[in-house]
Formats: C-alpha cells, sequence, structure tokens
C-alpha cells in the first residue's frame, strides 16, 4: 500500500506545484476555490468524523476571519500584518464563545449550531454601519507585506497551496496523536469514555475550538482571493454545503472534504450554465450520497477494492497480523 | 486493611416514583472480593451507577477510600482509581483493540492531550496495552478491528478496559451475562487472578462464580440489602434462597 501512495502523492504534488503553468485563470481560480473551501470543509471533518458532532456554524468562522480582514484594510488602512492575525484571533474568540453548544449532542447540537451560526449571519447583514449589511465589503486590497504586494492570481496560489498543505499536515498530526484517538472514542462511547477518566467537555470544546479556527484560516484565506465579502459567506447554506462536501467526498479521510469540494465547486460551476437552480441540483447531491453511498466516493473507491484502509483508522507503525485461530 | 474503598451511607437513588435503590449502607475493606446479587431489578446496576458516578444519588452519601465523593463527576472519581466493565459491552467499535486499550491506558494520564505527536511514540503505553491484553489472553488480536471479535472476545475486552486504568476498585456488572460455561469459567479464572490488593465489587447472577470468586456477599432485593455474609452464610439462608433461588 505504501508502495503505491507515493509515487501517486508525488504526482499530485508536482500536479499542484506546476498548475499555474498548465492552468488558466480559470481553472486556477476553481483550483483555489476547491483548496479554500476543501480547508473549510475539514473543519466540519474534524468535528463529524472524529467526534461525531454535526456542526452547521463553521461558515460564521469562515466570515468572522474574513470581515474582520475587510474591515480593518477597508475601514480602518490596517496593513494584512495586522489584518490577518486579527481575523484569525477573531475566529478562535468567536469558536470559544460558540463553544457551549458542546454541552448538547445529537440533534440539539445541529440546532444549537445553526441558531449559532445564524446569529453571526443576522449580525453582518443588519450591523450595516459597520459591515455594509447586505452590499458587503468590497474592493479588500491585495496581500502586502512591506513593498511585497502579491497581486497576480498565480502567485497567490502557491500561498494558498502552503497554508492548506500545511494545515493539512498538522490535521493529520492531530488525527494520530493521543488527542485524535481521544476524540475518535468519545465518537464511540462517551459513557465508556467517562468511565475512563476522560473529561468529555473539555475534549468536545477543545476540537471544537480547533475546528473554528481551521474554518477562520480557510476565511482567510478566501477574503484575499475574493476580496469581497459579504452575507453570503455567513450563510447557513454554506455551513451545509461543506457539510455536504465532506459527507460527498467521505468521512474518515483527510482526501475526503477536498474531493467533495472538487466534486461540488466542479458541478456547480457547470449545471450553472445550464439551469439557474443550483440548490435543487445540491439537493439531489445530498438524498443520493445519504441513500447510496453514505460513506461518500472515497467510501466507494474503497469498496471497489482500489485503495486500502484510510490511514487514520489505524494506529501509526501498524504490523499485518494474520488472523489466527485461538 | 482498616480502611474502605467503598463506604455507601443511606444511599437512595429514585427514578420518579420509582425507588431503584433505597437507604442501602455498606462497607467494602480494601481487597475485599464483593459480590453483590439479586433478582433481576434489585438496583445492583443503579447502585453501581451511583458509586462510579454515572449518575449522583437522591440521597446518602458515597466515599472511596474515606474520601466524600457522592457529588464528583465521573471522571474524577476514575482518576481516584475507579475502573468499571459494563453489563451490555460498551467498548469502541470502530477501533482497534490495541487502540481501544490505549484510551484505557491514557485515561487517567496528561498524555490523552498530546496533539503533536502519534500515539505509536508512546512506547511507555503501549507495552502497558500489550500486557494488559496478554493477562485477558487477546494478544493474537491486537491489531483486529473490534468488530471482527466474538461476543466472548469482547468481554475479555471489557475487562481489559477497565483493567488497564489501573484501578483501586474495580465494579464488574454481570462480567460473565451471556457467555457459555466454558467461556464463564475463564473469565472467572482471569479475575480470580487480579492482584490481591484490588478492591473488586462484583454483579454476577452465576451463582457458582459469584459464591466462588467472593469473600463477602451482599444480597440486593427491591432496592435493598437484606443480607450481607460470607458465601456459605448465603447459600445457607432460607430468606436468600426465598427471594434470589425461589421458593422450593
Amino acid at each position: 500500500m505504501v508502495l503505491r501512495k507515493w509515487p501517486l502523492l508525488f504526482c499530485a504534488v508536482a500536479a499542484a506545484l506546476f498548475a499555474p503553468l498548465y492552468l488558466g485563470p480559470f481553472w486556477l481560480s476553481l483550483l483555489m476555490q476547491i483548496l479554500i473551501f476543501g480547508l473549510l470543509a475539514l473543519s466540519v471533518e474534524l468535528l463529524l468524523g472524529h467526534i461525531g458532532l454535526f456542526s452547521v456554524c463553521q461558515a460564521a468562522f469562515f466570515a468572522v476571519s474574513a470581515y474582520t480582514v475587510a474591515i480593518l484594510q477597508v475601514k480602518y488602512g490596517q496593513p494584512t500584518i495586522v489584518a490577518v492575525p486579527a481575523g484569525l484571533g477573531a475566529a478562535i474568540i468567536l469558536s470559544l464563545i460558540y463553544g457551549i453548544a458542546v454541552r448538547t449532542s445529537g440533534v440539539y447540537f445541529i440546532l444549537v449550531t445553526i441558531a449559532l451560526g445564524h446569529v453571526f449571519w443576522g449580525i453582518s447583514w443588519t450591523w450595516v454601519s459597520f459591515t455594509n449589511g447586505e452590499g458587503g465589503i468590497t474592493n479588500v486590497p491585495a496581500p502586502a507585506v512591506g513593498s511585497l504586494t502579491i497581486t497576480s492570481h498565480s502567485s497567490y496560489y502557491y500561498i494558498v497551496l502552503a497554508v492548506v498543505a500545511l494545515c493539512v499536515v498538522g490535521y493529520r498530526t492531530l488525527t494520530r496523536s493521543p488527542f485524535g484517538l481521544t476524540l475518535r472514542g468519545i465518537r464511540e462511547s462517551e459513557s465508556r469514555m467517562r468511565g475512563l477518566g476522560y473529561n468529555i467537555a473539555a475534549h468536545k470544546y477543545t476540537a471544537f475550538v480547533l475546528a473554528g479556527t481551521l474554518s477562520g484560516i480557510a476565511g482567510l484565506l478566501y477574503i484575499y482571493f475574493n476580496r469581497f465579502v459579504s452575507p453570503a459567506n455567513a450563510e447557513f447554506f454554506l455551513s451545509i454545503e461543506v457539510a455536504l462536501m465532506v459527507l460527498v467526498g467521505g468521512t474518515g479521510t483527510i482526501l475526503g472534504p477536498f474531493i467533495g469540494s472538487a466534486i461540488m465547486l466542479g458541478l456547480r460551476n457547470y449545471v450553472s450554465a445550464y439551469i439557474d437552480q443550483w440548490m435543487i441540483v445540491m439537493g439531489l447531491i445530498f438524498i443520493i450520497t445519504m441513500l447510496w453511498t453514505p460513506d461518500g466516493v472515497l467510501g466507494v473507491i474503497r469498496r471497489l477494492g482500489v485503495w486500502g484502509r484510510t490511514s487514520h483508522n489505524q494506529p501509526g507503525h501498524r504490523t499485518p497480523t494474520p488472523e489466527e485461530g485461538k | 486493611m482498616d480502611q474502605n474503598a467503598v463506604e455507601v451511607a443511606g444511599l437512595t437513588k429514585a427514578f420518579g416514583g420509582v425507588r431503584a435503590v433505597e437507604k442501602v449502607s455498606m462497607k467494602v475493606p480494601v481487597g475485599q472480593r464483593r459480590a453483590l446479587i439479586g433478582p433481576n431489578g434489585a438496583g445492583k446496576t443503579t447502585l453501581f451507577n451511583c458509586i462510579t458516578g454515572t449518575f449522583f444519588p437522591t440521597s446518602g452519601k458515597i466515599f472511596l477510600f474515606g474520601k466524600d465523593v457522592t457529588r464528583l463527576a465521573e471522571h474524577r472519581r476514575t482518576a481516584m482509581g475507579i475502573g468499571r466493565t459494563y453489563q451490555i459491552t460498551n467498548v469502541f467499535h470502530d477501533l482497534t483493540v490495541l487502540e481501544n486499550l490505549i484510551l484505557a491506558v491514557q485515561g487517567n494520564s496528561r498524555q490523552k492531550w498530546v496533539m503533536h505527536r502519534p500515539v505509536s511514540a508512546f512506547s511507555g503505553s503501549l507495552k502497558r496495552a500489550g500486557k494488559e491484553l496478554d493477562r485477558v489472553g487477546l494478544t493474537d488480536r491486537t491489531h483486529d478491528s473490534v468488530q471482527h471479535l466474538s461476543y466472548g472476545e469482547r468481554r475479555q475486552l471489557e475487562l481489559a478496559l477497565a483493567l488497564a486504568s489501573r484501578p483501586r476498585v474495580l465494579f464488574l456488572d454481570e462480567p460473565c451475562s451471556g457467555l457459555s460455561p466454558g467461556e464463564r469459567q475463564r473469565i472467572a479464572e482471569i479475575i480470580r487472578e487480579f492482584p490481591q490488593d484490588i478492591t473488586v465489587i462484583l454483579i454476577e447472577h452465576d451463582m457458582s462464580i459469584a459464591l466462588g470468586l467472593a469473600d463477602q456477599v451482599a444480597v440486593l432485593h427491591r432496592g435493598s440489602i437484606i443480607l450481607e455474609g460470607t458465601p456459605d452464610e448465603v447459600r445457607a439462608n432460607p430468606e436468600v434462597r426465598e427471594v434470589y433461588l425461589g421458593k422450593v
């Protein structure tokens, strides 16, 4: 399995590194969106795939960092070096507050996160003097450090790629750590975990804040890509769409959210050319996924035997043991 | 030993109008093997759940090693040395046997918060996990997913999880339930080989196993303890025969 994986990874890295050379502006822009929203979907995956919490407010953390950057840069003329840490800080603070949601579970958690997400969307919509309301904040300048300004899409692509790659490596490390294993234990049996000495609420809360931070990083990448933020970026609809990306791609993997992101954004671009109602198509995808491929595209591939098991369902140093009879 | 591992004083637990446990008082000295017997619905599991902290009692006090833990959260009681197994197998199905054990081993340490190093880097906990698997005879299943384990093997895993957290008091809730006579003997053997300093409190319906393992027996009936004594005293008691073994 290892031998089969490395050439594939090498090809993917090479393809990603040289993408601006062979992709036109449209495709490069789509690729950046896939990476950014894939990262947002990865934050959903951390909660859904590991603890089994279905969070429907990740758009709020995404939007709060985007808004913070936009407002600081446009309204207060602050440089990127101030706006970016502030944006990340805003996402962390909001997730520390919204973390109270982990006191609930199951359907109640979903409902509470819908409500919390809606609160932020409502603020972005109604606080017109601060957020420009429905119009959103336009003309966010290109990111600049000192005299270096990143104006071209192809150079910004490398920043997106580097940040996403770092986040993926960090995510992989986290999910393989004792902390990651603890999260999967909570997903399997909360009562047993309590009986083994775990403070379930503390672990859930920490994971929630980590996921919020990851969403905030995606928001930072988005605002300098899009140069415009509006309440649409904080909508319930976006939270649902990224959750769907995870389900379509396949939970329990790192690749899944990105594959889901590629499928959803690719389809949206393709379908929008023919019919206006993208939402109807998204609804159909959702139903089809839930009914026939609940473990997503990767699940289908794995069932066909192309891939082995996902890496983080097993401890790092696994050696195959033949099933010996008792 | 002069200290009591567990002391329960006037414990009552009511669910709505039903008093599942009523004014139970019990002292279990350190190192004792205590069996808790009684017919279905006598309140045995409820008493367990109150002592281990799954829920708080309606009234009464609970002491662990002399410390009042009546209002202490379950995970804190685990940190004080409580371990338990469940009547209905409660293990991590989607994880491997080794991962199950690692979760048990790291439960009472700071290791559970480590985020930057892989699980495989903690050789100490891997070693301890391996030792516990060896104790219950699951070594050949180390890397298998729990889904592929037989029911009997899951009961063994259940025991291994409780032991791996290095408890000072172990609560076993029907460890032999649903097992064949051969498998029961195997579980009984594992329990008999527990270190002597671990206090064991055991609920068991299989009389020969319960009375065979215990130093002391408490008989529960309708939420109250009706008799405490040695296995021989319990066997000889006519009242116990009536409520538990049925009228002859």
